[in-house]
């Protein structure tokens, strides 16, 4: 299996509202996988697909080979971490520690012990009586002891301040290298995911627009400026992402099959926050040349 | 055992940070032949980066012929660089603080002897590869 | 998922087996009072129409709280399955639901389907554990006041309700059993498809209360085959200028489904004949004419049919009923499962 998660144009309605479209994806196992999206993107329907509570309404979906939530067995293999980490308020730690040895086979006791007494944990403490930031450790101690080949979390730091944000990432990618780990996790910032994501997937609108390696996509996208051109004129090879134009300046965030012999043009290097926004940015632009275009065939 | 940080707005990529202050403590002679480097799961748990970053820079590392990964134990310095450890060149660092000294006397301040030394070392590497 | 099941259910539990205690402690305070009241009365050795006389005489005796606990222990039979129906049923699922925990709860290493089955299963039983020993020692407790009902129906009003009557009927027997079965299951069904407790709760009850009115109105006269026979006209028939009867001869506390008046030539008929309407007209001739417009009608040849089941048909009708309220619970279960394996968030 070299795939933790295969999708074939892979769609989820919700009453007439396509909330996933069109949704092809084959990710590799072995990376810390980021989702990033802005809100209503779709993440969240995408990663419920990958764990089972949702059925598809178009399409496939794999994971690790099997069908998502298909059996005891494909469970024991998923790990989830639902946004805000949802827990049982009434239930203490220890009780929570108690649910995960009960309902996985494969819980490693040990592992979870030494984690909730490495966060300071009160055992005795009802869950709901925990911040935010522990709440969200006590969710992916959850999730990880019960040993997983797959992690995926829902925006698992979203809601959680600096301090903690920092320390359940490097708690996850701890697990991460003692696990072998394959994991995805989805955040509407690029900030989150920079730090510890090698694989990443955009997506927009509820299609996904451009997925892959973060340093392939690194090295193949460039921001080129010079002086200003017509759109039409631009020279081939080049997949333009955006375009901003001044009276006397263009510059174009392009994606390159090759290398650009144009010496008109200055070539850098792109973030990878420049790279999603410039994503999100072209999907805004169809949108609106759509909805630009709806109107005028209606007149 | 020898601590990796992150400079996030550096603009250079985390493994290549991480292989420089390998190479850094190697010259300074913080990293001696048979130390161990740090575990990857130690050194992601102090950054928060993906450890695929970090065993990426050891295998350049390794690949420069610095260390070798011993599996199931760790990974661990054995070559050295070229020149050796910044310890063993006493009469080089006595010439540059007598350099310095003369520097000074001639009134340069802190950022005109960066300045001074950057430049001619520039023009010298250039001369170098011409 | 047993142990979890438990842990979620605790304070429910808990809190029936308290009540269950109490409402024990109250029936064994009284429980021997009354039924010395009945080992001392003239009912154990009465037999045939002395037994009318004795049950109401046995009546009479008891005390204002033998009353009161009776009443009230058919109040609590008649709530307990829509209390427990809304408060163990309708949080089943939708509490998961309307808290997000089902986002930790069916990510674990079960299905779906074994997490509602483990929970139903377990949650169900105690259900039925509970209305049934609710329901046992009620039974026990009441069992003098049950047999003296059988044999005096018509006396101080509130002990006229036979076996047959709805309260008595929906209280006594098994069928609180299916009844709680009945309500647990609608609502957590409810629940599913609210995802929401409190709406669940509320709809459920207003299920369950339409039920409750429409089965012995419409449903149970015709779960059994009745008996017919035909009986003479009594005075009781003529109750409120009308031709029903009251009472089957022979069948103390037969349930009569209907009844009209014949004439001599076996045709129904509704009015009282204009001939028996004035009794004291006939009464004036004297010698031995009938005096009341029954035995007026009855020396014409007018006989009441009456449509009823007896006593021997209480049994048959019960395990009909409760087979009814269970298989609906089961199809209310399926369902359930139904509608969690095919979840649109």
């Amino acid at each position: 299996m070299s795939a933790v998660i295969e999708t074939s144009e892979l769609g989820k309605r919700y009453r007439r509202k396509w909330a996933l479209t069109d949704c092809t994806l084959s990710v590799p196992a072995g990376h810390v996988v980021g989702l990033v999206g802005p809100n209503g993107a779709g993440k969240t329907t995408l990663l419920n697909l990958a764990v089972g509570l949702l059925r598809p309404d178009a399409g496939t979906i794999k994971v690790l080979d099997g069908t998502p939530a298909a059996g005891q067995a494909q469970l024991a293999r998923v790990g989830f971490l639902a946004q805000d980490a949802p827990v049982y308020a009434g239930l203490s730690v220890a009780d929570h520690l108690k649910l995960g040895a009960r309902l996985n086979p494969a819980w490693d006791v040990k592992l979870a012990y030494r984690r909730v007494d490495r966060l300071d944990l009160d055992h005795g403490q009802k869950a709901g009586a925990l911040s935010g930031g522990q709440r969200a450790q006590l969710a992916l101690t959850l999730a990880v002891a019960k040993r997983p080949d797959l992690l995926v979390l829902d925006e698992p730091v979203a809601s959680l301040d600096p301090l903690a944000r920092r320390e359940f990432l490097q708690d996850l990618m701890e697990a991460v290298a003692e696990q072998e780990l394959s994991v995805v996790l989805s955040s509407h910032l690029v900030a989150d995911l920079e730090r510890v994501c090698d694989y990443l997937i955009v997506l927009v609108g509820s299609r996904v627009r451009v997925a892959g390696p973060v340093d392939e996509l690194l090295a193949t996208h460039h921001l080129l400026s010079g002086p200003r051109r017509d759109p039409d004129t631009l020279p081939d090879g080049l997949d333009v992402i955006s375009a901003s134009h001044t009276d006397v300046q263009t510059t174009l965030l392009a994606r390159t099959s090759g290398p650009v012999l144009d010496p008109a043009w200055t070539i850098s290097e792109v973030g990878l926050e420049d790279l999603v926004l410039a994503y999100m940015s072209q999907a805004a632009g169809r949108r609106r040349r759509d909805n630009h275009h709806h109107l005028e065939v209606q007149k | 055992m020898i601590e990796f940080h992150l400079d996030a707005r550096s603009g250079v990529a985390p493994y290549r940070q991480l292989i420089h202050q390998v190479r850094q403590a190697l010259r300074l002679g913080m990293l001696r032949e048979g130390d161990q480097l740090p575990k990857v799961k130690d050194v992601v748990a102090g950054l928060a980066i993906n450890p695929n970053t970090v065993l990426k820079a050891y295998r350049e590392l390794e690949y420069e012929g610095l260390v070798a990964a011993r599996p199931g134990v760790g990974t661990f310095v054995t070559g050295t660089l070229n020149g050796g450890p910044l310890t063993a060149h006493g009469p080089l660092r006595r010439d540059l603080q007598r350099w310095l000294a003369k520097a000074r006397r001639a009134g340069l301040d802190d950022e005109s002897i960066e300045a001074l030394f950057a430049s001619t070392f520039r023009s010298a590497s250039e001369e170098d590869i011409a | 998922m047993i142990w979890l099941t438990w842990r979620q259910f605790r304070v429910q539990a808990v809190t029936a087996a308290a009540a269950l205690a109490a409402f024990a402690i109250l029936l064994a305070a009284t429980g021997p009072h009354l039924a010395s009241l009945y080992a001392t009365s003239k009912i154990t050795s009465c037999h045939g129409f002395g037994c009318e006389p004795a049950a109401n005489a046995f009546f009479g005796r008891l005390a204002g709280l033998d009353t009161v606990v009776y009443l009230l222990g058919i109040g609590l039979i008649l709530v307990t399955p829509a209390i427990i129906g809304i408060f163990w049923g309708a949080p089943l699922i939708a509490r998961e639901l309307e808290t997000r925990t089902f986002n930790l709860a069916w990510t674990q290493s079960i299905t779906r389907t074994q997490w509602l089955a483990v929970k139903l299963a377990l949650t169900g039983l105690v259900a039925m554990a509970v209305t049934e020993a609710l329901s046992l020692i009620y039974a026990w407790w009441a069992d003098p006041i049950s047999n003296a009902i059988s044999l005096g129906v018509g006396s101080p009003q509130l002990f006229s309700q036979g076996r047959f009557s709805a309260v008595i009927f929906a209280t006594h027997g098994i069928t609180p059993l299916g009844y709680a079965v009945f309500a647990f299951t609608l609502a957590t069904a409810v629940g599913a498809v609210t995802r929401r407790i409190l709406p669940a709760m509320a709809i459920t009850l207003a299920i369950f209360a339409a039920v409750q009115l429409a089965m012995p109105l419409w449903i149970r006269p015709h779960l059994a085959p009745p008996s017919h026979t035909t009986a003479g006209i009594a005075s009781a028939d003529l109750a409120y200028g009308t031709l029903t009867a009251d009472v089957v001869p022979g069948h103390p506390e037969a349930w009569i489904l209907s009844s009209h008046a014949l004439n001599s030539a076996g045709q129904p008929v509704t009015t009282i004949p204009a001939a028996c309407n004035n009794p004291s007209a006939d009464g004036q001739k004297g010698g031995t004419s009938p005096t009341t417009p029954a035995q007026c009608m009855q020396s014409r040849g007018y006989r009441e049919a009456i449509s009823y089941l007896p006593t021997s048909r209480y049994w048959p009708l019960q395990w009909i009923e409760t087979g009814i309220f269970m298989a609906l619970a089961l199809a209310l279960a399926w369902f359930s499962f139904w509608r969690l394996s095919r979840r649109r968030a």
